[in-house]
């Protein structure tokens, strides 16, 4: 900027001269500082006594926190009680490398029976399961509800509460914008894929018993049919769909936007980009805040499993899909091996934590890995909530290494649950935590060859934030 | 009051400086002193100099005008950015001012190019920057060299 180049073009001109920025008092460097991004301050603290001592302060680091993380995140992680000042807290937030599993207790008159590629969300303090694949290629069309207000380590209780609508499928995305639960597409047991859209809220009884909604809704035009998409919430009550299986048993690419917002008519456009990623299913997409979206992996249309890594950038009048990561068939360590039918959640900081997956041969992975797109310098400062980063795509940088700084694979502690893929997952506690659920898991292994595939019905928490 | 009073200014230096009532008005503490004891009586800056005042209302004198129709977000912009055309001493003074008079978009401004002066930069560039002695010693340099070391990863 050309008044800074001014200042220190006329700063350099007295070497000799006194340390201007030493007058200024506490309030005023701490004003400075907090909207530095972290490097920056952390070089600042460095130079002297005085400055080390400001920038230590936890009025700088709540600051750089909340502006990191969103208020919601700043007060669930805090209540987890981790650190005894903002600095330390933000060190450890940034260098989690662990996660704490355990299997959780499911309980009710019944429970959801085994199934894969159905949805898990929670929406009004309620975690709601619908549909999905089971045995025999079979659809299954019933919702189930539970509270996720107390502790869950005591489990959940489950309970029933509708069948039949919305119609009975598996591969649908199912999104949560404010309280609406919204469903979109899948595939049903006659092999028919569907672009029909639900809205679903959660409705609580003078005795707090909830149950779901749903509704149809009217919309002028929507995207062709489709199962083994994605989509995730895009801000500012939109929803975002990419790719999937359209009805011709072909790999789309097309992007779609969902708007939402109050006293207009919800309606569904295409949105156009000149580049955008190649054609698959089975990929995940998840919000980082802001206007980004993430998208991971997934089958294309030559059957080959990915690991390339996307952002779709909303900001500005013309949104478009940039590649952040090219898809590397045979990863080094420190980048996760391509796969399809993967979880994706969001994590506080503008985070993406992904889990299993199966690879071209069908084998589940059990693995959890870390996706930070500021890292390696791609974004200038953590996406949140109210922050908009500036992307800088590094033209000279092989993509291998900055996608080496990104990716980060984590330490499981605790019941690991085995590997499974197409499972169900949803962050809880605004991605301290996750809850997985059922998926595809390897059948039994008869003298080294796993016999046909099994459903899975089990629920575990995966814990970020001790 | 009509829009066109004056409201007379002192400076440290015994200087008395004449302005309308609406650009004294653009920095909230004289603005406080106003409706406290009116604007018959001028009102003391003792921390401020003559040269950092002229350079205060020459700012608010401008934001003042450029809140007539016709102005556009641009003209103000780049004005902004030509105020902020100052050595290091008259900057940070002029930060000391801003939040002495009270005037927030000044001190927003003025802060903004501190910042950027700041970001982006490794340890000996601020140092070179800002002529910010190292009074560490060598055991304290270290320490804070590994305890720093996770954010430059």
């Amino acid at each position: 900027m050309e008044a800074v180049e001014g200042v220190e073009k006329l700063g350099k001109r007295n070497m000799m001269e006194k340390c201007y920025i030493g007058m200024l008092g506490a309030d005023q460097v701490i004003g400075i500082l907090q909207d530095l991004p972290v490097k920056s301050v952390v070089a600042f603290g460095m130079t002297c006594r005085k400055f080390r001592e400001l920038t230590e302060s936890d009025a700088v680091w709540a600051c750089i926190c909340r502006r990191e993380w969103g208020r919601w995140a700043v007060d669930a992680i805090a209540g987890h009680k981790v650190a005894w000042n903002w600095k330390q807290l933000y060190r450890q937030m940034h260098a989690i490398d662990s996660v704490f599993c355990r299997q959780l207790a499911q309980k009710g008159e019944a429970t959801p029976s085994p199934r894969a590629s159905h949805s898990l969300n929670v929406v009004s303090g309620a975690l709601v399961l619908f549909g999905g694949g089971c045995e025999g290629g079979r659809h299954l069309d019933d919702t189930w509800i539970a509270s996720v207000t107390d502790d869950l380590a005591d489990g959940v209780i489950w309970k029933q509460v509708n069948s039949g609508i919305p119609s009975g499928r598996f591969g649908q995305s199912c999104t949560v914008v404010g309280d609406l639960l919204v469903l979109f597409g899948g595939i049903n047991d006659n092999g028919i894929r569907q672009n029909d859209t639900w809205t679903g809220q959660v409705i609580y009884d003078e005795d707090s018993n909830g149950r779901i909604s749903w509704k149809l809704l009217e919309v002028a035009a929507a995207p062709a049919p489709r199962g083994a998409h994605a989509g995730c919430f895009a801000g500012d009550n939109r929803i975002v769909v990419y790719g999937g299986i359209g009805p011709n048993g072909l790999r789309l690419n097309d992007t779609w936007m969902l708007d939402l917002t109050e006293g207009q008519k919800p309606c569904w456009h295409e949105i156009e980009t000149l580049l955008s990623p190649p054609a698959r299913s089975g990929h995940t997409l998840t919000w980082i805040g802001g206007n980004r979206i993430i998208l991971f992996g997934g089958r294309g249309i030559h059957y080959e499993v990915l690991n390339d890594v996307w952002m779709f950038d909303m900001e500005g009048s013309y949104p478009k899909w940039v590649e952040v990561c090219a898809h590397e068939p045979n990863p080094p360590n420190g980048i996760p091996e391509p796969r399809s039918g993967h979880s994706s959640t969001p994590m506080f900081g503008g985070r993406v934590v992904i889990y299993g997956g199966e690879d071209t041969h069908r084998c589940r992975k059990d693995d959890v890995w870390i996706f930070d797109p500021t890292a390696g310098n791609f974004v200038d400062t953590a996406a949140s909530c109210t922050s908009s980063p500036d992307i800088r795509v590094p033209e000279n940088t092989p993509k291998t290494s900055v996608a080496h700084k990104m990716w980060k694979k984590l330490n499981q502690k605790g019941t690991l649950p085995k590997e499974r893929s197409f499972h169900a997952a949803c962050a809880i506690d605004c991605g301290c935590s996750i809850l997985i659920s059922g998926g595809m898991v390897d059948g039994e292994i008869q003298q080294d060859v796993a016999i046909g595939l099994r459903f899975d019905a089990e629920l575990y928490l995966l814990e970020l934030v001790p | 009051m009509a829009s066109g009073s004056k409201v007379t200014l002192k400076s440290s230096d015994d200087e008395f400086f004449d302005v309308t009532e609406a650009v004294a008005l653009e920095c909230g503490a004289i603005k406080n002193m106003i409706e406290d004891i009116g604007i018959s009586s001028p009102i003391l800056l003792p921390h401020v100099s003559r040269k950092i005042r002229s350079k205060v209302i020459q700012y608010c004198k401008y934001h003042v005008e450029s809140q007539k129709p016709g102005v556009s977000e641009d003209e103000i912009k780049s004005r902004d950015q030509e105020f902020v055309k100052v050595d290091q001493a008259m900057l940070f003074e002029l930060i000391l001012a801003a939040n002495y008079v009270n005037n927030q978009k000044l001190l927003d401004l003025t802060c903004q190019i501190v910042a950027d002066m700041i970001k982006g930069k490794t340890l000996e560039e601020i140092h070179n920057t800002f002529n910010i002695k190292n009074d560490f010693t060598p055991e304290e340099e270290e320490e804070i060299r590994h305890e720093n070391q996770w954010a430059f990863e």
